[in-house]
């Protein structure tokens, strides 16, 4: 069970006042919420890394965070700041297998579903999609994702190139 | 949850101190005061345009006045916004403000091709003096800004780089402007739009890499 946005929103508010206790709540929810959030969209390999770095952004743009306004769609800007961050530094990963717990298992559904990487990835085109999923995040080569697509190798590289960017300039999209 | 989040979530609450939250309008400020600190160097080193000084400015002056303040002022807010992220909270309005303030350049380019200025029209001489002036106070403005908006989380550098570069370009030429005393629209086509284009591309070629996080 993963808290509330009331309940994230009233211990943000807490911790930017310096209560440790708050934060401390505050941290753990966060890092369940964002181990479901990036769920099937990195390589599983790569999460831990993803959700600490996550939560290091959390902790230094902490004074960033507008208490009049809701807690998750901050946590999402940044999350997905951070994803994108990861996505362009992954090439290979040895792992491809998609652990059970990480299955997305959103708490406050409306909310989620307006700040979700799958809606991120849906704004850019089809193509770009793809191949960023197959590459950036279920690990496939280069020449993979082209005998997959039917995609030209230059192609997969510049879609790739072009998805991440575009993804970036949409981050605070709904 | 794995051992070294555990570790982790610790050290970062062993490490927290009160902070204090950003608030836009502190950024506003300093984008206001610099611009105020240019107004004045201008006046004061270079004197107040003749017109404006006995109270009869001519109303082209208003114009480019009223376009460069908005345009600077709208895109300034979008970039404060910017400092404090949030998934649904992306803004558009800036786009309207350089849509008008293109009709400046657009008119002098029409003008051009309908009847071709003498060269004289565009005084390269003043042009230059009008690009430097308004240039070095642009790089105060957006020094200022890029400095406070470093605090915050802006999740778009590019972006950033591109909007603190026009915003600081335009207020940069609306405090030159009180100086500049030529009204055609061929000299403000060319003259203050160059200094706004490259402001803003200093702007995206500077800045990201000052503010990214």
């Amino acid at each position: 069970m993963i808290a509330n946005e009331e309940t994230f929103r009233q211990l943000m508010i807490k911790a930017q006042g310096g209560d440790k206790l708050c934060y401390s709540s505050l941290l753990v929810e966060c890092e369940k919420w964002l181990r479901r959030y990036f769920a099937r969209k990195i390589n599983p390999a790569a999460i831990d890394d993803l959700v600490q770095e996550t939560l290091i952004s959390v902790h230094r743009k902490r004074a960033s965070y507008d208490s009049s306004r809701a807690f998750l769609p901050w946590l999402a800007a940044i999350g997905r700041y951070r994803w994108i961050d990861s996505l362009r530094k992954i090439y290979r990963h040895e792992h491809d297998q998609l652990y059970e717990e990480m299955v997305a298992d959103p708490q406050d559904g409306d909310v989620t579903a307006k700040v979700s990487l799958e809606r991120l990835l849906g704004m850019i085109p089809q193509r770009q999609a793809e191949v960023i999923s197959l590459v950036k995040i279920e690990g496939l080569s280069i020449i993979e994702a082209a005998a997959k697509t039917g995609q030209s190798e230059s192609l997969v590289k510049v879609n790739i190139h072009r998805g991440l960017k575009k993804m970036s300039a949409l981050i605070e999209s709904e | 949850m794995s051992g070294s989040a555990n570790h982790l979530i610790e050290g970062l609450v062993e490490g927290l101190e009160p902070v204090r939250t950003l608030n836009p309008k502190r950024g506003l400020a300093i984008v206001g005061g610099l611009t105020l600190i240019a107004g004045i160097a201008v006046a004061t080193m270079l004197g107040v345009r003749n017109d404006l000084m006995i109270g009869m400015a001519d109303e082209m002056f208003f114009l480019r006045s009223g376009v460069l303040l908005m345009l600077g002022i709208a895109t300034a807010i979008t970039v404060v916004n910017m400092a404090r992220p949030g998934v649904g909270k992306l803004s558009r309005g800036w786009i309207w403000a350089l849509i008008t303030a293109a009709l400046f350049p657009l008119t002098a380019a029409i003008m051009s091709a309908i009847n071709m200025p003498p060269a004289e029209a565009f005084r390269p001489m003043e042009g230059l003096k009008c690009l430097t002036v308004s240039g070095i106070a642009a790089l105060a403005i957006g020094s200022g800004l890029t400095l406070w908006l470093r605090q915050g989380a802006p999740t778009s550098p590019e972006r950033a780089g591109w909007l603190v570069g026009i915003a600081s370009g335009a207020l940069g030429a609306a405090a030159y402007n009180l100086h500049c005393p030529f009204n055609d629209i061929y000299y403000i086509g060319l003259w203050f739009t160059t200094t706004v284009v490259a402001s803003a591309i200093l702007g995206r070629l500077v800045v990201p890499r000052l503010i990214r996080w």
